[in-house]
């Protein structure tokens, strides 16, 4: 069984009109477990297309997508789900919370879906959200978050259920740097203490010295643009 | 700043308890108090609605009919011809004997009915003249309700009569003698009954030798049948109309049900406003229904949000539904308080008749038909696409 994630010939058209456009392009690409890969690009090249792909939310026209050892195109509605609540932490491009629900109960919705909510799992989550700064919020609404905050509880919502994939879809867009240092150094100290994969599209070149490759989309396809490894494993105080 | 996530997490994947499904819809309710509300406050409209006409129904058929309900009888034997209706029918008593004769049969007795007007003392004032029913029976019979003061009904004193205790309400009490407006009887009140009406008026239950006087006192409006009777009341469970009106030509036998719906205008009565309960509960549908639609609709994008993180169409039904249900179940107990208050103030004379068992079925209607009008919702959402979430689509 191969662990991480693979993604193999994947293709996705999108209807246009009477044609199609082929929004990703023969993409391929293989994240191993304590592997962070930042993929960049220019607006409308396809990164948020890839990204739904690889985390089970949209089903590639062609190609295929392995998570963690398990073939996700040929599982139903109803497995996917399964595999993006155990299997995927989505840090989406704008955070979207659940209106009403306060920043403590954004984390542990993720445990309320696949079952009942422990006191450990509840420890957890006020730990990981202080560790993210939002200690002082934890019964705040999300109409009383700043766009960091929001931000911040979505990934600590995302890291919530010790997925074995994370997928961030700028997740720094709206951090100061201070807070976007922390939060992708947070991510790469993930990937690599407990093992994940980990994909992540960012516009910001300064968080690119967290990441072991830096891939490239453009037009729909991808290629790789730089490998640095060894650079990577120094930054993060493992 | 690291932290350390366990990695004995099992997460397992089953349904949560009831605080589960409960947590989503609750939380909601609580964050959105007045969009609820106002929700509550159509529901509870409706709810109050249903349930004043339950009760108008109620009181109204049982005006009409609760003599014939509250009798003790199966099935009801009358003339051929009558449509199920005790002025339409004349028979001869002496069918009693015979009747009883038959299978099944474990005991017959005869009912006269005739509308009349008691006068009350020598008064002419409108006030005065109480619309009655005379109900001629066998006393002692089957037939003859139980007495709630006074006595009872004997065959020596023909015009002593047991009255419903509504006439006390017009002034009359015990050992009372009234006299009947165009006839030259008196009838003296020796015992009250309860819940005794008949044709929406009081009931009056007399002898069978005195109702015949009343009733045929012109010569030959008897046909000359001996010993008239309008009707006779059956006993027995599993008694063969068919076979009856075999035995007994000239005669048609039907369930107590059916005679109740031959009385006249209570088809039409009971039938309007089943009419109108049944277009209400319909409308109720509607409206509950297109009222939780919109809701749904709003949220679209946060039950995008949750499928997009792991959550099942399972897992956000059961949230609308539960909310559904606890909106309802709210709703439908404040209609229930707020129609008991109406019946408590309501004027004493008003036909309308609260019966718990009707409260419960109608509750139960209107908890389903909410329900129910949440599955178009449900279905909506099972449909919603969780990359609606990320943004692009809102
Ligand atoms: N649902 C859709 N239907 C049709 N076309 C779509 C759809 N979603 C995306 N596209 C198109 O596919 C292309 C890739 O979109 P995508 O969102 O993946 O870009 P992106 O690289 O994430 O851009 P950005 O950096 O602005 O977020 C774009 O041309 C976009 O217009
Ligand atoms: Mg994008």
């Amino acid at each position: 069984m191969t662990k991480g994630l693979q993604i193999s010939g994947v293709t996705k058209y999108y209807a246009e009109g009477s044609g199609r456009i082929a929004a990703l392009d023969h993409v391929s690409l293989k994240v191993e477990p304590g592997e962070f890969v930042a993929v960049v690009g220019p607006s409308g090249s396809g990164k948020s297309t890839f990204l739904s792909i690889a985390g089970a939310l949209l089903r590639p026209s062609e190609g295929e997508v392995t998570v963690n050892g398990q073939l996700i195109s040929k599982l139903s509605d109803r497995e996917l789900s399964k595999i993006r609540l155990q299997e995927i932490g989505f840090i989406m491009q704008s955070s979207n919370l659940v209106p009403y629900l306060n920043v403590l109960d954004q984390v542990l919705i993720v445990k309320r879906m696949s079952g009942r909510v422990s006191k450990e799992d509840k420890a957890f989550a006020i730990q990981l959200l202080e560790e993210l700064g939002l200690g002082s919020k934890l019964k705040s609404y999300p109409e009383e978050l700043s766009g960091g905050e929001k931000q911040r509880t979505a990934i600590a919502r995302a890291l919530s259920n010790n997925p074995n994939v994370i997928l961030a879809d700028e997740p720094t867009a709206s951090l100061d740097t201070k807070r976007a240092h922390e939060v992708v150094e947070l991510i790469a100290h993930e990937v690599k203490s407990r093992r994940k994969a980990a994909i992540m599209v960012t516009h910001d070149e300064r968080m690119l010295e967290y990441c072991d490759k830096i891939y490239r989309m453009e037009d729909g396809t991808l290629s790789l643009l730089q490998t640095n490894q060894r650079e990577a494993m120094n930054l993060v105080k493992v | 700043m690291y932290l350390h996530i366990k990695s004995d997490t099992c997460v397992r994947y089953k349904n949560g308890g009831v605080e589960q499904i409960m947590f989503l819809a609750m939380k909601e309710l609580m964050h959105s108090k007045m969009r609820f509300l106002m929700i509550v406050i159509i529901f509870v409209l409706l709810a109050w609605l249903v349930f004043i006409l339950s009760g108008l129904g109620n009181g109204l058929s049982t005006l009409a009919a609760s003599t014939f309900k509250n009798m003790k009888a199966d099935y009801v034997l009358f003339e051929q011809g009558s449509q199920n209706a005790m002025g339409k029918s004349l028979l001869s008593d002496q069918l009693v004997e015979q009747v009883e004769q038959l299978p099944q049969v474990n005991a017959a007795s005869p009912m006269g009915s005739t509308m009349a007007t008691a006068l009350k003392g020598q008064s002419t004032k409108n006030e005065d003249k109480i619309d009655i029913a005379i109900i001629g029976i066998n006393p002692g019979s089957f037939l003859e309700p139980a007495i709630v003061e006074g006595s009872g009904l004997s065959a020596e004193n023909p015009n002593h009569v047991i009255v419903n205790v509504t006439m006390k309400d017009d002034g009359f009490k015990l050992g009372d003698t009234f006299q009947l407006d165009g006839s030259t009887e008196s009838l003296t009140i020796v015992g009250f009954v309860e819940n005794q009406t008949y044709n929406h008026v009081t009931a009056v239950f007399t002898p069978m030798e005195e109702w015949r006087k009343i009733t045929f006192a012109a010569p030959g409006s008897d046909k000359g049948i001996a010993g008239p009777v309008n009707a006779i009341m059956l006993q027995g469970k599993d008694i063969d109309s068919s076979a009856i009106n075999d035995k007994l030509p000239g005669t048609d036998t039907v369930t107590r049900a059916e005679a109740v719906q031959g009385m006249p205008g209570y088809k039409e009565e009971n039938g309007s406003i089943m009419m109108m309960l049944g277009f209400l509960l319909v409308i109720s549908a509607f409206v509950l229904g297109v009222f939780f639609y919109v809701i749904t609709m709003q949220k679209t994008n946060q039950f995008g949000i949750m499928k997009a993180i792991g959550a099942r169409n399972g897992f956000l039904s059961k949230a609308i539904v539960s909310q559904v249900f606890v909106l309802s179940l709210i709703s439908i107990v404040v209609g229930i308080l707020l129609t008991y208050g109406t019946a408590a103030i309501m004027p004493k004379g008003m036909p309308f008749k609260l019966e718990t068992n009707l409260v419960i079925i109608y509750s139960v209607i209107l908890l389903i038909i909410a329900v129910l009008s949440s599955l178009v919702s449900v279905r909506k959402i099972t449909k919603i696409d969780p990359l609606k979430a990320l943004g692009r689509v809102e």
